[in-house]
């Protein structure tokens, strides 16, 4: 039995929460948030005790696992004092917002010998799974161009901050990063346009190109600004034996349309039996259980900032940027 | 009194579309086709039951208002300036030429000659981007910020791959569509252009993905995927899309969506036929009215060059790994 303490207690610490709530082998014990209200309101879903002080719920509640959710800039002070109590910790991706920070987390964990993973859910989502394993299969034959597309209206709160989120290029299309690096391998080439600089509020939008170290080119756009139709999400897989074509919109096996709070209300669906974040803090649980490697390292989570960074530094300098070199 | 009308050249595919367009049109009539393979020309003459004329001088001397260009790409420069010399008014296909030089000279000839040179963009007829254009310039999505635009395609063979006479591969095919939408609808000119280029689908000496990415002289940016990555089993040629983002909203353009699914035993394949407007009926049929009321042609030969521009800058940023400007 895993004992998981939660650690900022916004939006995707609930959807852990629910995650872990389902698990036989999980004990949510505590949750923690400086927001008092927020704590609580979280931690009275899970029936659980909640804190603002973290030391305090350390030595309260007695963790094996520490989720971390809050706000990016707050990852590495959180990550480095579970680590030197000795508790394995999950991280809500973006890893951090400074190579350092990366590097610092890291060296924690190999320290004190915890368990670590960098949430990077979308390994965990079913069709991005399929998919890199289509291409693995070589149904599409050899990669040559990729596209994917995630996101929708702007989220608000302190994502519009970008010191703390660093935008959509950190926070959001870093998934995409991930998944691409994991599926084609290592980043040779970043050249990326976006707003991040030009101070519109509530509108952050960016057009990165990739240039793959085995050649393939991937276009990444990261929409947090106006959306036809929601959140969307799209990957294309262009090989020079076939194709793969994804799209969110037209995976919808379930649309409920009834009276809601504001009127009647259409809800396109996909269920799974066991949703991503489910399948991912499994994985991490299990790893934690089986003494096996973490699912996603440290290490993988700092890649994939690298990646964002240079998107970020090549929106500025207007120059393309090598990653790693 | 129609607009008489010569064809030179069946070498490119869209001179059926524009020679059919031609036919369908009340106020044009279609006098001859020449074509450097007589072959060829003389089965499309048939086709189009019009008169196969062996060159393209003595097409030149018929009693005709204009032609239609669409040899390779590396004639169009011999066979505009020869028809402009003959005072003949030109629409020629896209790229306009495979160099900058060329398709000045063309201008130039069809200047001094007092004819008209249309260059072929028929995107540009598309109701849904006409809309869209004119939803941008009312200012219905604010200040335009970014464009995302694909012209993919399934690589077209021939003389296509062939450099010396197409000026390179997918990136020249089908940089120009897209970047003179993108020029026509922002009413800006191209600034700088970075590209990450590859042969990886075709594994041959021509470029068959480009990745460009286009900044504008109004601070919009964009890119555009020209890559030939529709495979042989894909239920269509490929598309036209365009995903504009303005700071009070957006505006999502697909060319071909009009387009049902077909499922045929006779193919053993999906396939999406279209139902939309045909662009290329109403492009012969504008430079056809232009020809007849004596007005200027909506699409110049320095709105083909300033497409054309974009391709090479293309091609020279990735030698450069670098952006270079337009």
């Amino acid at each position: 039995m895993q004992r998981v303490a939660i650690v900022g207690a916004g939006g995707m610490a609930g959807v852990h929460g629910a995650a872990y709530a389902k698990m036989p082998n999980v004990k949510p014990v505590a949750v923690v948030d400086v927001i008092p209200e927020a704590a609580a309101k979280l931690a009275g879903t899970l029936g659980v005790p909640s804190f603002t002080n973290f030391d305090e719920m350390l030595k309260s509640a007695s963790p094996d696992v520490v989720d971390i959710c809050t706000p990016t800039p707050f990852h590495k002070e959180y990550a480095i004092r579970a680590m030197e109590a000795r508790k394995h910790v999950v991280l809500e991706k973006p890893m951090a917002r400074t190579l350092a920070d990366c590097r610092a987390m890291i060296d924690a964990a190999n320290r004190t010998g915890v368990k670590f993973m960098v949430a990077h859910v979308v390994r965990f989502f079913p069709e991005f799974a399929a998919i890199k394993e289509q291409v693995e299969s070589g149904a599409v034959g050899k990669p040559a161009v990729v596209r994917t597309t995630r996101g929708g209206g702007h989220p608000g709160r302190w994502f519009a901050d970008y010191d703390q989120s660093g935008g959509v290029i950190l926070d959001t299309i870093i998934h995409d990063f991930d998944w691409l690096r994991t599926t084609f391998g290592e980043v040779d080439t970043v050249f990326a346009k976006g707003l991040i600089d030009r101070c519109l509020p509530n509108l952050d939008y960016a057009l990165v190109t990739l240039r793959m170290k085995n050649n393939v080119i991937a276009h990444v756009e990261g929409n947090w600004a106006h959306s036809t139709s929601g959140f969307s999400v799209k990957v294309e897989v262009a090989g020079d034996e076939g194709l793969i074509d994804f799209d969110n919109k037209k995976s919808v096996p379930l649309v409920i349309s009834a009276p809601g709070a504001g009127g009647k209300e259409t809800v396109p669906q996909s269920p799974l039996m066991e949703d991503p974040y489910y399948r991912e803090l499994k994985a991490f649980i299990d790893c934690v259980e089986s003494d096996t490697p973490s699912p996603v390292s440290g290490e993988e989570g700092m890649r994939a900032v690298e990646i964002a960074l240079a998107a970020i530094e090549s929106i500025r300098t207007g120059k393309p940027v090598k990653v790693g070199g | 009194m129609a607009v008489k009308i010569g064809v030179m050249s069946f070498a490119h595919m869209h001179a059926y579309a524009y020679t059919a367009a031609v036919c369908k049109l009340p106020e044009a009539r279609l006098m001859g086709i020449a074509d450097h393979d007589p072959g060829r020309g003389r089965e499309m003459a048939e086709k189009f039951e019009t008169r196969f004329i062996p060159s393209y001088q003595e097409l030149l001397k018929e009693d005709i208002d204009a032609v239609i260009v669409t040899s390779e790409n590396c004639m169009h420069k011999e066979l505009t300036i020869m028809a402009a010399e003959a005072g003949k008014h030109v629409m020629c296909e896209k790229p306009i030429s495979t160099n900058v030089e060329d398709a000045k000279a063309m201008i130039d000839a069809c200047r001094k000659n007092n004819v008209q040179l249309m260059t072929a963009f028929p995107c540009r007829y598309s109701p849904a981007v006409i809309k869209a254009r004119e939803a941008i310039l009312a200012g219905r999505i604010g200040e335009v910020l970014s464009i995302k635009g694909t012209n993919h395609g399934k690589m077209p063979g021939g003389w296509f791959i062939d450099k010396a006479k197409s000026g390179g591969g997918a990136v020249i095919d089908h940089t120009v569509h897209v970047a003179d939408l993108m020029r026509w609808i922002l009413e800006s000119e191209p600034s700088e252009v970075y590209a990450e280029i590859s042969n990886a689908m075709f594994h041959d000496k021509y470029d068959d993905c480009g990745m460009l990415s286009i900044t504008f002289e109004n601070g919009v940016f964009s890119t555009l995927d020209t890559s030939w990555t529709r495979p042989k089993s894909f239920p269509t040629w490929g598309d036209v899309t365009m995903s504009i983002l303005g700071t009070e909203g957006v505006i999502e353009v697909d060319l071909f969506a009009q387009s049902f699914s077909l499922y045929s035993d006779k193919d053993m394949a999906a396939m999406w036929p279209g139902w939309g407007d045909n662009t290329d009926y109403w492009l012969v049929k504008d430079f056809v009215s232009a020809v007849a009321e004596g007005r200027p042609v909506s699409i110049t030969g320095e709105d083909g060059l300033a497409a054309l521009a974009v391709a090479l800058a293309a091609y020279k940023s990735s030698d450069a790994k670098a952006p270079v400007k337009v």
